[in-house]
């Protein structure tokens, strides 16, 4: 009898650390504030059972300094505007005006934490914009920037379905099969997760009745968006070049109507069949800067402007290439690495400007001690190592036109980023001013043979560095 | 009787003389409020165990985009955690004296040092050192090499430095030079090999 009852509650506990094995961890919540310049996440911590984050990790990206101590009150300044709040309190004094912060101000390890329904009257009054606050969902959006979508449905023996965006997106799709832009996803449904995207939608839900596309859903959740579409298919995930629409279909005609002869794994030979095109790297961007030369130029500008002569000069070479940015927008490093991975660059081309001296420097990547690639993956700090050897014979190749031009140039190998963290060939090219002219940065006469030495590099190794190992 | 003019002169001069004086006073206590700050941002302090040693520092210059190394002395104690932590600030001090050969920010300093096991060193700069760094990818590497390859030639066993910003992680030095990574000495021995 003893026994059973031990056996009973061993039982018990046992199917609860199983299902608490199953169930895993919770995901972290996090917050998002999409801005014109950027977007970013920050945790969301739970005190006495409401949302909090921290101040700093809600303003240091716009700007602000850290939060300072001074008597009992800590002060932050964001665009000349101050904001004054004390431990214990619930509310805060923002540009000499009270307001509520539904909640009380917490301090813990010197980290000041607000409740995160706050977010609201502290962006809007420090930035003196209007503010879209989406708390359900922890998407706050600064200013008029949603971007939305509208989709069209269209029926046949291979049906589609197009999304088309207001602005440029890059979504992540739940299964990452990557080729040129194409993802093979799951069998009834796919997912289009917008992580920095501020995309929304009035309509939650929309059915199409077909076999393969049956319908979409849109929600919110956890700081990012979800498009669902579901069906009895996979889909193909096509973006184009402007990366504003995204057109989902099935991946073989016969797919629809035998779910079994579905599965088409991205083959190593489709990889190799894909378009070589050349991704170029405008250095900075957005808040982020780079240097500033003399307070009237500025290395983001300078980068751009190269970045776009270079397209232009491949484009007349009948090379394709893509920008990973073509206006004045932040892109974070990482997001660099990954899209030039996720569409299989051919080569990528960072661009960036600085002194000292002159001349023209060609940068290659630097690995001291890679690490081994356990199965599938590949670890992060070493991408790079499969293209090293022809990242340097890119380099060369650039840094032997740039001579014939008679520039001055030196090679070398750096550990920068986010070279290290790319699968394709890379190199990075840092122009440097004529003696102290500073404007020679900005001179077209020479930045045109800078980007012609640049692109007759690329098409001389171009069957080289095309090859994947 | 004084002319009215003459009286109105004289009142202008000793008005002109009264804010002379007050702006020569309000110059004088900024130039006192300055010279306090610049101390109070003075990078290297020598500790006061220790015995002071000629040791190696490698140095960049701008001017020919090269490093160098230079004797410095430093008074280093036994302990190697310290020992990294005057090393470099030796090679901080080298470039905040005047002139100098790789202008940094004022209150450009090293807030404290970590080992990590027997190998790896975590140096912790001030906010400073990044926040007023040039940017450019061959200022920043320059930077990072020649205080990575003076720790090595001071302090043995170092094979891997990280860096952090006022006690966080920060992706650049100043835009371009990877802060998130773990610096392999060897490798950046081939790359001062390079500059020198």
């Amino acid at each position: 009898m003893r026994w059973n009852r031990f056996l009973i509650i061993f039982g018990i506990a046992s199917g609860i650390c199983v299902q608490a094995m199953i169930s895993g961890v919770a995901p972290e919540q996090q917050l998002t504030v999409y801005t014109a310049q950027t977007t970013y996440s920050l945790p969301v911590v739970e005190r006495e059972g409401k949302p909090y984050i921290g101040l700093a990790d809600l303003l240091a990206p716009l700007g602000a300094g850290a939060p300072q101590l001074k008597g009992k009150e800590w002060r932050v300044q964001l665009n000349k505007s101050e904001a004054r709040l004390a431990e214990g309190k619930d509310k805060a004094i923002i540009q000499g005006t009270q307001f509520d912060l539904e909640g009380k101000v917490r301090v813990e390890d010197q980290r000041v934490l607000v409740p995160m329904a706050a977010a609201l009257p502290l962006l809007s009054r420090l930035l003196n914009v209007s503010i879209d606050f989406h708390q359900p969902s922890r998407r706050l959006f600064v200013g008029n920037i949603l971007a939305r979508f509208s989709a069209s449905f269209k029926d046949g023996d291979t049906p589609s379905l197009t999304l088309t965006f207001s602005q440029p997106v890059d979504p992540d799709a739940d299964r990452g099969e990557d080729r040129s832009g194409v993802l093979f996803t799951h069998s009834d449904h796919t997912t289009l997760i917008f992580r920095k995207e501020p995309v929304i939608s009035e309509t939650s839900k929309q059915e199409f009745g077909n076999g393969a596309i049956q319908s979409m859903t849109f929600s919110e959740e956890n700081g990012k968006a979800v498009l669902t579409v579901t069906g009895n298919a996979h889909l193909n995930i096509v973006r184009s070049d402007d990366r504003k629409t995204i057109t989902l279909q099935p991946a073989t005609p016969a797919a629809s109507a035998s779910p079994a002869a579905q599965a088409v794994p991205a083959t190593d030979s489709q990889h190799r069949g894909q378009e070589f095109f050349v991704m170029i790297d405008a250095g900075h961007g957005g808040y982020d800067k780079g240097a500033n030369f003399g307070g009237k130029l500025l290395e983001k500008d300078v980068t751009l402007r190269l970045a776009r002569d270079l397209r232009k000069e491949l484009e007349e070479r009948g090379i394709p290439s893509r920008m990973l940015r073509d206006s004045d927008v932040d892109v974070p490093m990482e997001r660099r690495a990954e899209i030039t991975n996720e569409q299989r660059a051919g080569i990528y081309v960072a661009l960036h400007a600085g002194g000292p001296g002159h001349g023209v420097r060609v940068y290659t990547p630097l690995l001291a001690d890679p690490q081994q690639a356990t199965g599938r993956f590949l670890p992060w700090d070493s991408a790079q190592v499969a293209a090293l050897d022809r990242s340097k014979a890119a380099g060369q190749a650039i840094a032997s036109e740039l001579r014939k031009k008679g520039m001055d140039v030196a090679t070398l190998g750096i550990p920068i980023r986010p070279l290290n963290n790319l699968v394709v060939p890379a190199i990075a090219v840092e122009l440097a001013p004529e003696g102290d002219d500073l404007q020679s940065l900005g001179s077209s006469k020479r930045n045109a043979g800078i980007v012609s030495a640049i692109a007759t590099g690329i098409t001389q190794v171009r069957g080289q560095i095309g090859a994947r190992p | 009787m004084i002319p009215r003019h003459f009286q109105i002169t004289i009142g202008l001069v000793l008005l002109a003389i009264l804010i002379s004086g007050l702006v020569i006073i309000r110059l004088t206590h900024r130039e006192e409020d300055m010279a306090m700050h610049a101390s109070d941002n003075a990078p290297v302090v020598p500790v006061v165990a220790g015995k002071q040693e000629h040791i190696q520092v490698l140095v960049a210059y701008d001017e020919d985009q090269a490093l160098r190394w230079r004797t410095a002395d430093v008074f280093l104690p036994a302990d190697r955690g310290l020992r990294a932590k005057e090393t470099l600030r030796a090679v901080l001090a080298q470039y905040l004296q005047s002139p100098s050969p790789h202008p940094l920010a004022q209150g450009s300093d090293i807030r404290d040092v970590y080992f990590i096991g027997n190998d790896t060193l975590v140096v912790d700069t001030t906010a400073q050192f990044a926040d007023g760094h040039p940017s450019g990818i061959l200022l920043e590497e320059m930077t990072l090499a020649s205080m990575i390859e003076s720790l090595t030639a001071n302090v043995p066993g170092i094979s891997k430095v990280k860096f952090l910003v006022d006690g966080r992680e920060r992706e650049t030095l100043a835009g371009h030079a990877d802060l998130m990574s773990f610096y392999q000495t060897n490798a950046v021995h081939e790359l001062a090999k390079e500059f020198e």
